[in-house]
C-alpha cells in the first residue's frame, strides 16, 4: 500500500499543469516532511505527526486550486452583472418570442389544446435550458481565458440611468413596435400558403377585409415611426392610436362574430372530441383582441396624462 | 467568536501575510520555516494558503527561489527580491498611514474629548 504522504501528494498533483508539477511535488514533500518532524520532536508517533499534518494541510483539491491559481466559481464578480443582464434580456424577452412562435406553429398544425399545452411546456423547459446552459458556458469560458472582457465591461456613466419619463417615446419601443407589425403581417400573408395544407383564416377574405387588415397594420407601423418622431406621447398621439386600434378591432370582432374570419374548409378545429374548438377558438380571439385594443387605449391615454402633467413613472414604495 | 467578528478580522488581516512575508524573506527561507515564524509572531496564517502565495509572489518578480540541496532534506529557499522590498517598503508605509489615520479618529471621536 502507497504510503499517506505519496497518495496525498499525488491527489494533489493530480490537478496541477503538468510542467510544474516535479516542482511543487518536492517542495510539498519537504513542507510535510518539515511538519512531520517539527511534531516528532514534540513527542508524537510517526504515524500521528503524518495524519496531523496531512489534516492541517487540508482538501488536496483546494490546494491544488491554489496552486494553479484556478478560481473557485464559474462566474466572478466582474462578470456577473453582464451575465445577470443577458439572461435577464433572454428570460423575459427572447424566451417568450420563441415560445409565441412555436405554440402558434402547433396551432396551426394541431389545435387540439392537450398538445398545444405539451408543445408549450416542453418547449419553454428545452428552449430555456438551452438558453441558460450556453449563455453561461460562454460566460464560464471568457472567465477563465479573459478573451474579449475588456469589450464586455463598459463603463457605467450617468446616461445608463433610466429616465422615468414616461412621456418619452424610446427606440425599443419603436423597433417592437414595428417587429410586432411586421409579424402580424407575415402571420397573416404566410398562413394562406404554409403552416397547414389548407388556409387556416378565410381565403374568400382576400377579396377585402385582408388587405385592408395590412394595409390597417402598415398603418400602425407608420404610426409608430410618427410616434418615434414626435418623441412624446401626447394627446393627439392618443387618440390617433385609440382610432387606429378601433377601426382595425372592429372589423376583426365582426369578422369573427359573423364567423367569416376562419377557413370552413379548414377542419383540423373538429380532432378535438367532444368539445366545439371552433367557437371556443372564436370566442378567445374575440375577447385577447377587445381586452388587448382597450388595454392598449387605456396605456397610451394613461401616459399621455402623465406627460401632459409632467408625471414621473411610479417607482412603488419612493414617494414619486 | 462569533461569525461577524471573525469575517471582519479576516477580511482587516487580509494582505497582511504578503507584507508579513516579504519582510520575513529579506534573509532567504524556506516554506515551514516562514510559516513558523509568521505564526509566532502572531500572525494566523495556513499552510495550504502560504505554500500556493509563496509561489504566486514568485511568479510576481517580488520573490526569488534556489533549491539547497547541502542538507539531508532539499529545501526551495526564498529571498525577497529588490522589487518585492521596495514594495513591502510601501505596503508597510500604507500600513503605518493607515494605522495613524484609524488612531486619529478614534481619539477625535472619542466622547467628551475636546474639540
Amino acid at each position: 500500500m502507497t504510503n499517506l504522504v505519496d497518495r496525498y501528494v499525488f491527489t494533489a498533483l493530480r490537478r496541477i499543469p503538468e510542467q510544474q508539477r516535479s516542482d511543487i511535488d518536492r517542495e510539498l514533500r519537504a513542507s510535510i516532511e518539515d511538519a512531520v518532524e517539527s511534531r516528532l520532536d514534540a513527542g508524537e508517533s510517526r504515524e500521528a505527526a503524518v495524519e496531523a499534518a496531512l489534516t492541517e494541510l487540508g482538501d488536496p483539491d483546494r490546494l491544488a486550486d491554489s496552486y494553479s491559481g484556478r478560481p473557485g466559481y464559474l462566474i466572478g464578480p466582474e462578470m456577473f452583472p453582464i451575465w445577470r443582464s443577458v439572461m435577464k434580456t433572454l428570460f423575459t424577452m427572447a424566451l417568450p418570442v420563441v415560445i409565441a412562435v412555436i405554440v402558434v406553429v402547433q396551432l396551426f398544425d394541431d389545435p387540439s389544446i392537450g398538445t398545444v399545452i405539451g408543445t408549450a411546456v416542453s418547449s419553454l423547459i428545452t428552449v430555456g435550458a438551452h438558453m441558460a446552459f450556453w449563455t453561461t458556458l460562454s460566460f464560464a469560458v471568457l472567465e477563465r481565458t479573459g478573451v474579449g472582457r475588456t469589450d464586455l465591461k463598459r463603463d457605467w456613466s450617468l446616461k445608463d440611468l433610466p429616465k422615468y419619463e414616461p412621456g418619452r417615446a424610446t427606440t425599443p419601443q419603436l423597433i417592437s413596435g414595428l417587429v410586432w407589425v411586421a409579424l402580424l403581417i407575415a402571420a397573416l400573408v404566410l398562413q394562406q400558403f404554409t403552416f397547414t395544407d389548407v388556409p387556416l383564416l378565410d381565403p374568400a377574405n382576400w377579396a377585402f377585409w385582408w388587405p385592408v387588415l395590412i394595409a390597417l397594420f402598415v398603418l400602425r407601423g407608420l404610426y409608430h415611426v410618427w410616434l418615434h418622431r414626435v418623441g412624446r406621447w401626447t394627446m393627439t398621439v392618443a387618440a390617433v392610436n385609440a382610432a387606429l386600434t378601433v377601426v382595425t378591432t372592429a372589423p376583426m370582432v365582426w369578422l369573427l362574430a359573423t364567423d367569416r374570419f376562419f377557413n370552413p374548409a379548414f377542419h383540423g378545429f373538429l380532432e378535438l372530441e367532444g368539445g366545439d374548438v371552433k367557437t371556443w377558438l372564436t370566442t378567445t380571439v374575440i375577447a385577447v383582441v377587445v381586452l388587448g385594443g382597450l388595454w392598449d387605449i387605456f396605456e397610451t391615454t394613461k401616459r399621455a396624462v402623465q406627460e401632459r402633467r409632467g408625471l414621473p413613472t411610479q417607482v412603488p414604495g419612493t414617494g414619486l | 467568536m462569533d461569525a461577524t467578528l471573525a469575517g471582519h478580522l479576516q477580511e482587516l488581516r487580509r494582505g497582511t501575510v504578503v507584507v508579513a512575508s516579504l519582510t520575513v524573506l529579506r534573509s532567504p527561507g524556506y516554506g515551514y520555516s516562514l510559516l513558523e515564524t509568521l505564526s509566532r509572531a502572531g500572525f494566523e496564517v495556513e499552510a495550504n494558503t502560504l505554500y500556493p502565495l509563496l509561489r504566486r509572489l514568485e511568479a510576481q518578480g517580488l520573490l526569488t527561489s534556489e533549491w539547497n540541496t547541502d542538507e539531508a532534506r532539499p529545501r526551495k529557499f526564498y529571498r525577497t527580491t529588490e522589487q518585492g522590498e521596495s514594495l513591502a517598503e510601501t505596503l508597510r508605509g500604507e500600513w503605518a498611514r493607515v494605522d495613524r489615520a484609524i488612531g486619529d479618529l478614534a481619539v477625535a471621536t472619542t466622547p467628551g474629548s475636546a474639540e
